[in-house]
């Protein structure tokens, strides 16, 4: 959802800084995340079926001895899809973030350590980015590229890069004014010394808990990017297509659109708490 | 103030030319990489290589892309939208009540969801580490992290299949008066008006926090000034910049943010058109939208700009 | 109904006398008549009880609508299209539910020899705006199909029709490129349907049909009143209202919630639900089918050991139960559907064998690498066919991807395209037709590239053939040929599925399509003149 990646950008240009005074959070919220990297990586070579299996004629069927989360749509096995649908998620929405955090702040320094002019354009490309609203960007991208991992993270990347550069380029700015920076450059230092000595180290604290939460944010737009019918290619799935493919499960108060949807909510929302410096 | 304000609309409205140049441009550039084109469209599965060729020969499609973008900014220069190329009437046509549509219903989600949120976020920010603030944040979170197709669907089918309290569909036709406008757009607004709140007075709460720590609010604190006082008249003043800012973003995603509503709901809104308009591989509406959405964004970016720097007490802090 | 009557065939108004009493079958072997009956579930049957009242506001909720949506009778392509073109429109000839060709704007249509048709029109019968019909509005109204700038879905099927001229203010003479006893058939299709004379602006519909219309926004919605001037039978409903919800469970809860009274494309899933709650639902057994479809003129279809394998990996069971919740058809790997008076019910079944399949697969050599099963939204259900082929074939040794596409510009970058895609045929009005426009050599949808020059042959022996046990027997082979010979798989054909309100009445199943054939507005009525709960 486009309003997400909104808050998102400039959420982060004044939420960064109060966040980054919660040292325990950004820690907290990694530590999260690694357990989900660990469901993510082990989860489908524990589960009992394949993804693709259809392993009942009953869809939609309720919890039960030999499906404990039931069955989907088609009658498969909804445990297992659900371990592949972590995997995917927190993989996409890994490198997705990973890749437009790398960009945000590459640029982000870049504008302000060089002319005013780089900055100035990079800050209208950047509104223009903004401005295109998210799912139909990636409705676009992803109609010209074709439906693929690589071109969802593409995607995604390029939509969370504003938020990541205007971030980072507030952090680097507010850094760069302060007088251990100036003292280094009085000192003749060079620029890249700078950058890489006194400036990175320094925006790393507020940077992390801005990873965490765009990477919260991948998650949501992954799944409402399922809306659309964009998503992994079948028979994998991610959590948000999950939800989507079941939803008429909902007339049945099925298993199967609830139970990814807790999923989701628990992903999310543990991640945001912890960021916020309480327990998740 | 009025001083500062001149130059910062010009310089804005400058740079805003150069935003919108390249939104259409990418734009236009993804599009003409999109596989198929209108022709395809209209033949649909009797799309022979012969017949799309004739086809697209027929309709003009056959010029070089640059050519096409080039009439196109030509016309647009003039302020002409030109013809939807699936349909062949003028885009200003398609546009326009769809434009309407989708303004009226981000209007209703902004009267909504902007009090609210700034109530939340300044009850939040007041009882901040009470159980209230935590369970608001939780809640906010919770209502963030349900995909909104999930919540827009849950809502029709509790409220509209099982109570029969408003209808399923967000028929604009059907309002005649205040009750049935009401009726209508109950359940629209009240999904996205959910989403949009929880993000607003999150946001509303951070900055808020951030100004908090400054020393005069401690001060004012330090001297016993009442809570709703420091809140309303010392932090909130020195917040406006950024809380603007805030709403300006949240409101600015109401107009193409909100495709899973519209869909959910029926609703012909512009987010709809336009990816009708990809799908239909149909150019000239997708360029018109994205112009629409783009503008509507810096349009309000700026507005805010312009409010953070009239209300600033002690400049622009940049 | 026509009846042959010393060599000249004539099919008019006056075929309902008993002077003429040859069947309809009899003279051309067209179809069955009184299949309505046949189809008609037990709800059916009640459906069609009480009397029909006059009166009343009906809304429809459809599948498929965007600004693509049009009321120009070349284009329609969606099932919205064609409600709106049966409800503005009429064609020179009318299909009934069982797919038989009627008499309808053309009185008569006479042939000796099955090339050159001779159409009487009816008189008196006006367009909505007042003008009178005429030949040369039907001489536009075909013609125009041929012309490339009208982007017509029926280009093809138009170009049969060598020469169309008005021989008279109500007569047309049409010379075919050879005999077609069929030919009156295709006149049926919706895509034919008669507008007036020089008509280029789609904005609103002038047609002759039992509804004016009167308010047209593509994507949005269409509304109309009845005609009271209309030719034929009056329809019972004063106003119709049409929109489309794309979103399944969305549709289906408007009509849950009384916001609309009738919905097409009901989803099975959701049968269970609508069935307790008292809604109707009706099923029409149409001759749509969702194939894989292997080029044979490609790496892997090219060898045939590959081809075999794969339709022995088709479970059909498994995706009448699974996809499509038993809502459908075992289909046989050819186009003929159970109900069609031609199917031959003596062939084989083919059925699931994965140790065949296995052994074909491993004979021909091929990996799975790189190869994958193309598919789309936009091809009903082959999303979930591919899976469950993708799972077969993996069970049977070979890996299979599988590549979802996006809806737009599935059909024309993917189907047919790719050595392996997924397509959906509609159902069509004859099995010529069937033949003709998807497994002829020439055909342009040639899904697999299958060319089989006895099969063409028989196929120009069977339009010209005036013997229905001639026929028969032709046809029975070149199911045969299909089955056997082509690289397409055909798993099932799909069973229609509308969902309405109990109100509604007067709804039958129809072989041609959801909603009666699209036509519905035409007979229904609402048994409490349009009050809703």
């Amino acid at each position: 959802m486009s309003a997400v990646g909104a808050f998102l950008s400039r959420g982060g240009r004044h939420g960064a800084m109060f966040a980054a005074r919660l040292a325990p959070g950004p820690r907290r919220a990694l530590g999260l995340l690694a357990v989900w990297f660990v469901i993510a990586f082990a989860g489908p070579l524990l589960a009992p079926h394949a993804p693709g299996e259809i392993v009942d004629r009953d869809v939609f069927a309720g919890v039960s001895l030999h499906h404990w989360l039931g069955t989907d749509y088609l009658g498969r096995d909804l445990g297992s899809r659900l371990l592949w649908g972590v995997r995917y998620t927190v993989l996409i929405c890994t490198l997705s973030t990973l890749l437009s955090c790398c960009c945000g702040i590459v640029l982000g320094i870049a504008a302000t350590a060089t002319s005013v002019w780089v900055e100035r354009v990079l800050g209208r490309l950047m509104d223009g980015l903004l401005s295109i609203p998210s799912l139909l960007f990636a409705l676009l991208v992803i109609a010209a590229a074709g439906e693929s991992i690589p071109a969802l993270i593409l995607t995604m990347g390029v939509i969370y890069m504003p938020g990541s550069y205007r971030t980072s380029r507030a952090l680097a700015l507010r850094i760069a004014r302060a007088d251990y920076v100036t003292a280094a450059l009085a000192r003749g230092e060079g620029r890249a010394f700078v950058i890489l000595r006194e400036i990175l180290p320094n925006m790393t604290g507020p940077l992390l808990s801005d990873i965490g939460l765009r990477f919260v944010y991948a998650v949501l737009l992954l799944s409402n990017l399922s809306f659309l019918g964009l998503g992994v290619q079948p028979p994998l799935v991610d959590l948000g297509s999950l939800v989507r493919e079941n939803v008429l499960g909902l007339a049945y108060g099925a298993p199967a659109v609830v139970v990814p949807t807790l999923v989701l909510a628990l992903l999310t929302v543990g991640i945001n708490l912890a960021l916020d410096g309480r327990r998740p | 103030m009025t001083r500062s304000l001149g130059p910062l609309i010009l310089g804005r409205l400058a740079a805003s030319a150069f935003s919108l140049a390249f939104v259409v441009v990418t734009i236009f550039a993804i599009t003409a990489a999109l596989p198929g084109d209108v022709a395809d469209t209209l033949l649909g599965q009797s799309a022979t290589p012969e017949a799309a060729a004739s086809l697209r020969h027929a309709m003009a499609l056959d010029q070089p892309a640059w050519l096409r973008f080039w009439h196109w900014a030509g016309d647009m220069l003039h302020a002409d939208p030109g013809r939807s190329l699936l349909t062949g009437r003028p885009v200003a046509e398609l546009v326009g009540p769809r434009l309407y549509n989708s303004l009226l219903l981000a209007g209703a989600t902004a009267a909504v969801s902007v009090p609210l949120s700034l109530a939340l976020g300044l009850a939040c920010t007041m009882a901040r580490g009470t159980v209230f603030d935590r369970a608001a944040t939780v809640l906010m979170l919770g209502t963030v992290s349900v995909p909104v197709f999930l919540i827009a669907t849950v809502a029709v089918f509790v409220f509209a299949v099982q109570f029969h309290l408003a209808p399923a569909l967000a028929d604009i036709n059907a309002v005649h008066s205040p009750l049935q406008f009401v009726r209508v757009f109950l359940m629209p607004v009240a999904t996205l008006s959910g989403a949009t709140t929880a993000q607003m007075s999150r946001m509303i709460r951070a900055c808020m926090i951030d100004v908090f720590s400054a020393p005069w609010i401690e001060m004012a604190v330090l001297k016993g000034v009442p809570p709703v006082r420091i809140v309303l008249f010392h932090a909130l003043p020195n917040a406006i910049g950024p809380v603007v800012n805030a709403i300006a973003l949240s409101l600015s995603s109401l107009l193409g943010g909100v495709v899973v509503v519209e869909t959910v709901f029926s609703y012909p809104g512009m987010a709809g058109l336009m990816v009708d308009s990809v799908a239909a591989r149909d150019v000239p509406v997708v360029q018109c939208c994205a112009l629409i959405f783009c503008m509507v964004y810096l349009a309000l970016t700026t507005l805010a700009d312009v409010v953070a720097v009239a209300s600033a007490p002690r400049g622009r802090d940049r | 109904m026509r009846c042959r009557d010393g060599g000249v065939l004539t099919m008019g108004a006056g075929a309902l006398s008993p002077h003429c009493p040859v069947s309809r079958r009899a003279a051309l072997g067209l179809g069955l008549g009184g299949t309505a009956a046949i189809l008609a579930g037990p709800r059916a049957a009640a459906q069609g009880a009480g009397v029909p009242r006059r009166g009343g506001h009906l809304r429809l909720a459809g599948l498929a609508g965007s600004t693509a949506d049009t009321l120009d009778p070349a284009r329609m392509s969606v099932a919205n299209d064609f409600v709106r073109g049966k409800s503005f429109y009429d064609g020179l000839v009318a299909l009934d539910d069982a797919m038989v060709p009627h008499p309808a704007l053309a009185e008569r249509l006479d042939t000796d020899d099955f090339q050159t048709w001779h159409i009487t029109l009816r008189r008196g019968v006006t367009f909505h705006d007042g003008g009178p019909l005429t030949a040369s509005d039907v001489v536009y109204s075909l013609s125009r199909h041929k012309d490339p700038a009208v982007a017509s879905q029926q280009r093809i099927a138009a170009q049969q029709m060598r020469d169309i001229r008005a021989t008279g203010p109500l007569t047309v003479e049409i010379g075919l490129v050879g005999p077609n006893v069929d030919f009156p058939a295709i006149l049926g299709m919706d895509n034919f349907a008669v507008i007036r004379d020089g008509t280029r602006n789609f904005s609103s519909a002038n047609g002759t049909g039992p509804f004016i219309c009167t308010g047209f926004q593509p994507g949005i919605r269409t509304t109309g009143r009845r005609n009271p001037d209309y030719w034929g039978a009056a329809a019972w409903l004063d106003t119709i209202d049409l929109i489309a919800i794309s979103d399944d469970m969305s549709r289906h809860d408007a009509l849950l919630s009384g916001d609309v009274d009738i919905i097409g494309s009901a989803n099975p899933r959701l049968v269970r639900l609508l069935r307790t709650r008292g809604f109707g639902i009706m099923e029409s057994p149409v001759g749509t089918y969702t194939d894989l479809a292997v080029r044979l003129d490609q790496v892997p279809g090219n060898n045939a050991d590959f081809v075999t394998g794969i339709k022995y990996l088709v479970d059909r069971e498994q995706v009448r139960d699974s996809v499509f919740l038993g809502f459908a058809r075992i289909g046989n790997d050819h186009p003929i559907p159970p109900e069609d008076p031609y199917f031959a019910a003596d062939l084989p079944q083919r059925a699931y064998d994965p140790d065949r399949a296995r052994f074909h697969l491993k004979r021909s050599g091929m990996s799975g690498k790189d190869l994958a099963f193309f598919c789309s939204p936009a091809a009903l259900a082959s999303v979930d066919i591919a899976v469950l082929l993708q799972y077969a074939a993996q069970r049977a040794g070979m890996d299979v991807g599988i590549r979802r596409m996006p809806v737009d510009g599935y059909w024309s970058q993917y189907w047919m395209k790719m050595p392996m895609s997924f397509g959906n045929t509609n159902a069509r009005p004859s099995a010529d037709m069937a033949f003709t426009l998807s497994f002829s050599s020439q055909a342009s949808m040639n899904e697999s590239r299958w060319r089989d020059p006895r099969f063409d042959a028989l196929l120009l022996q069977a339009r010209g053939e005036r013997d229905d046990t001639v026929r028969r027997r032709i046809y029975h082979d070149m199911q045969a040929m299909v089955r056997d010979g082509s690289g397409v798989c055909i798993p099932a054909f799909t069973t229609s599925l509308d969902a309405f309100a109990p109100q509604v009445r007067g709804l039958r199943p129809n072989r041609a399509g959801q909603l009666m054939g699209y036509g519905f507005t035409r007979s229904v009525w609402l048994d409490d003149g349009g009050t809703h709960r």
